[in-house]
Formats: structure tokens, sequence, C-alpha cells
């Protein structure tokens, strides 16, 4: 049994703001949410990269403490987005509660934040560590703490998947929601991920020499996907949730549908787990086309993963272009709010619906000048009205993982 | 410690670490104000601090059917003779 799968409700927290029209706005005007560093006595000092993909804005976190008190930072930025598309989405509570609605969200390691404060105890010879260490501090910090956190908020019984794997956690949580959708097991599934502001994840990238260093004092101007003078990737943070239902589900309660999810694919490179590698995308890429059903010809956008890395843009235009050839438009909305790590694919499939709602498409910021081992697909480099109907998110991780969204206008 | 001295500090701990204002003195803390079982292994750690020495384990495995301040004061008010 297949059954078609629709996105329902978006909500997200990220560096260039909190709702669809603030952060549709800062897309058009072209803000960039990258910032200076905030002081870290520990790792600042051992930095290159000095810039951060930042939420500034405060966050009111009304939660009870029995809530509160199994969550770190990551947990609270995927309980405030869920609540928020809960809000938007209008589910009965029954619903809810009932087993046929299921969370699949993630983050790249738990909360890095809570993991240095546990290991602080130990080692900082201020009294005995492991007695120091909390009953709640696992809870907050283990690889799952969002998606867990997120059905105890919310009386959740359905099923759990909270994928770990980097930089594609976000997209695998929608897809393997979507699976989960479409087969039946579920008759609705809230997706996403979630990453928290944390300096180590700088510190490993920085260290592989993959963070960019050359626009310390203009943040705003990185990172530059595809760009000639692009130096690397800047992390960010944010969450971003989508609700997925049956069609006929959303369909009988009314329910607005922002687009449908018409195919996802997952694959590895089968190989290094660093190299980005030309051939593992573009199979990933032919084999989310082949469960959607469509030909690449029918792909009106796609948005790339596109970290800004010198190597990883090359091999992923090299893909797109083996796949689709130069029809497509592209756009990379990293640009905007750096890595966000395992929102990525989260955020930007949400970014993505604001395009197919608006016929809008939101260029990628800071492309000055094309490097031109990338100029061979098609670049967006300033906002396009569009109507859009078909459109695909990428997302690659280390590991050699890779995914494929495609999201198409909803016909009824 | 006297019961009114270790009653006052238990308060004090409830109130400052886990939100619970003034509870029913016999009233279950599990039912009234959700105070489950990871509230109470730091309510151990801060009786700890209150004691100024560490629990054993079977001092600990004491607390399991603790339920209601009085029982919580009942518990401290014994460690703190046993200690003495």
């Amino acid at each position: 049994m297949e059954r078609r799968v629709v996105i329902t409700a978006e909500a997200c927290i990220c560096p260039i703001g909190r709702s669809a029209e603030q952060i549709a706005d800062n897309l058009l005007r072209g803000v960039s949410g990258v910032r200076p560093l905030r002081e870290d006595p520990v790792l600042g000092p051992y930095l290159h990269s000095r810039v951060f993909g930042t939420v500034d804005e405060p966050i009111e976190y009304d939660f009870a403490r029995q809530h509160r008190k199994t969550m770190g930072p990551v947990s609270y930025y995927a309980c405030q987005a869920v609540k928020e598309l809960l809000e938007r989405a209008g589910l009965e509570p029954d619903f809810i509660r009932s087993g046929r609605l299921g969370v699949a969200f993630g983050s790249i390691h738990g909360s890095p934040t809570v993991q240095r404060e546990v290991y602080s105890k130990l080692l900082d010879g201020e009294g005995p560590g492991p007695k120091r260490i909390g009953a709640a501090d696992y809870l907050k910090s283990m690889v799952h703490t969002t998606a867990v956190n997120i059905t105890r908020m919310f009386g959740i019984t359905g099923r759990v998947i909270s994928s770990c794997t980097a930089c594609t956690t976000g997209s695998q949580s929608i897809g393997f929601g979507y699976e989960a959708v479409k087969y039946g097991l579920q008759d609705a599934m809230i997706c996403g991920a979630a990453d928290e502001y944390d300096l180590t994840t700088v510190a490993v990238f920085d260290n592989l020499l993959a963070c960019s260093t050359a626009f310390n004092d203009e943040p705003h101007r990185t990172p530059r996907p595809f760009d000639a003078r692009r130096d690397g990737l800047v992390v960010g943070e944010g969450a971003g949730a989508v609700l997925l239902e049956t069609l006929d589900g959303a369909r009988s309660r009314g329910a607005t549908i922002l687009a449908e999810l018409i195919g996802f694919a997952c694959g590895n490179n089968g190989g290094d787990l660093i190299l980005p590698n030309a051939e593992g995308v573009e199979a990933t890429i032919r084999a989310g086309l082949d469960n959607a059903r469509i030909a690449p010809g029918e792909v009106d956008l796609v948005s790339a993963h596109a970290t800004a890395t010198r190597m990883g843009d090359v091999v992923e235009a090299q893909a797109m272009h083996a796949v689709y050839g130069d029809r497509p438009w592209v756009t990379a909305l990293k640009s905007y709010v750096g890595h966000t790590m395992s929102a990525c694919g989260a955020l930007e499939t949400i970014f993505t619906l604001y395009m197919l709602e608006r016929g809008i498409i939101y260029p990628t910021l800071n492309l000055e000048e094309v490097d031109p081992r990338c100029a061979m697909i098609r670049h967006v480099r300033e906002p396009i009205e569009a109507e859009l109907d078909t459109v695909a998110v990428q997302s690659f991780a280390f590991g050699g993982v890779n995914t494929c969204l495609l999201l198409r206008r909803f016909a009824p | 410690m006297t019961r009114e001295q270790a009653r006052d500090r238990i308060l004090s701990i409830l109130s400052e670490s886990f939100e619970i204002e003034n509870p029913d003195p016999d009233a279950d803390l599990r039912a009234q104000h959700m105070f489950d079982s990871i509230d109470a292994i730091e309510l151990l750690a801060s009786i700890e601090d209150l004691l100024g020495r560490e629990l054993s384990q079977e001092e600990k495995q004491r607390a399991v059917d603790i339920r209601s301040l009085n029982q919580i004061v009942d518990y401290v008010v014994e460690l703190a003779g046993a200690g003495r």
C-alpha cells in the first residue's frame, strides 16, 4: 500500500528568523545570519574561523519544569519548534496521543553544551567528578534527546526515529518519516532536526581546514557557495520541523497543504568517510527521481547542499550537471544561515516551501563570481519570480551519506 | 538537626530546585507535583550536601518508597542522627 504524503505545517528557529514572513523577507532582501563568534575562553583562542550562523533572538521557553529538566539547548530548540508546529497544525489532541503520530527527529550528537559540562565535572579537579554528574545529564545530552523530549512534552506514543547522520540527519528524518507515512506505518510524522550553538563543531571543521577564515571581519560575506572566493563552511545553529501526513488525512481534517512530498532516496558513497564523491551523489539523485517516478527534466529547482568548501561544491555541481544538465535553477541556502549541521536538510526544505508558496526563487548569497568549475549549472544570483512545480532538496554528510528529497506543489 | 530545621531545609530545596512550593506534608509528590525518579536522585544529592556526607547505597535504597514531604523529613532526621 502506498499513500500520498503531504506537508501541512512547518516551524523553525534559524539565524534569519522564526516566522515564515520574517525568514522569507530576509531571504528576499539577502540578509545574512552569520555573525562573529561569541566569547569562549576554552576553544575560542584556538579557532581560525571566527564566524557562526547564530540565533541571536531571545526565545521564550515557557515549558514546565518537568519538561525543562531533561533538556539541553538542542532539545529546547527542538521542542520550541515542534510546539509552534503543533499550534499551526491544529491536530486533535486525541490524534496526537493515538499512536498514529510518530516523531523522526535528530541532532548531530545530542547536546555538546551538556557534554562539555559533564567532562568539566570529571576533569576540573574540584570534587568527586562522577558524583557531580546530574541524574538528567544523560537525558539532556544523548543522541536521541530531541526526539524523546518531543514525545514526552506532547505525549506522543507513535514510533520514534532518531537519525544521527551528521548533516543528513534532518533530511533523513523527513525521508524516513515520509516512508513511514507512505507505507502506512504511521498516519502522520513530526520530522526535523536541531543543533545548538557549539564551538566544538567549529573546531572539528577548523582542524580539517574546512571552515571559512577569510571573512572573519565581514561575517555576512561568507559562506560563499559556488563562488570563486569561497573558502569553506560556516557552522550554524537552529531547528526545523515539518508535519507529514497522508493526503486523505489532511483533506478530511481540512488542513492547509503546503506541498506534496513525492520522493526520497538515501545512499552511501561506499568508500571514503569525508571526501565528496560525484558518482555517489549522482546515484542518490537518480534514485530520488526514480522513487518519485519523475524524469530529470521535471525538476524546476534544486536546493543544493553546497557548504562552500572548495571541493564539495565542485563535486555537487558535477553530479547535478550529469543528471539534470543545466535546466533546473540551483540555489544554495546555506549562504544565508551557515551550515546548521543536522538541521540543514529540514531548514532548507522549509525555505523551499516558502519558494513554492511565493513563486520566488531566493538566490545564492555571496555568489559574486561563479567558480568556472561550477559554472555548468544554472545558478540563481538574484531573486527570480518563477512558478515552481517540482523541487529537489539535496543533503550530504560525513560518512559518505547522501540524500535527496523531492517536493511538488500540491495539485488538488 | 531538629525536625523543624530539616523541614525548613527540605522545603527550601523543593522550592529552589524543583519549583514545588509548600506542598501538603502528606501529599504524594509524584501524583501532585510530578516529582519523578530523576528528581528523587537529584534530591538525594542535595540531602548529601545538607548532611555533609556521602550516603551509602543501602541508605539510598531506603528512599525508594518515599512519597511525601513528611517522609522526606523523617528520612533526613534519621540519617542526621545516624551520622552523628
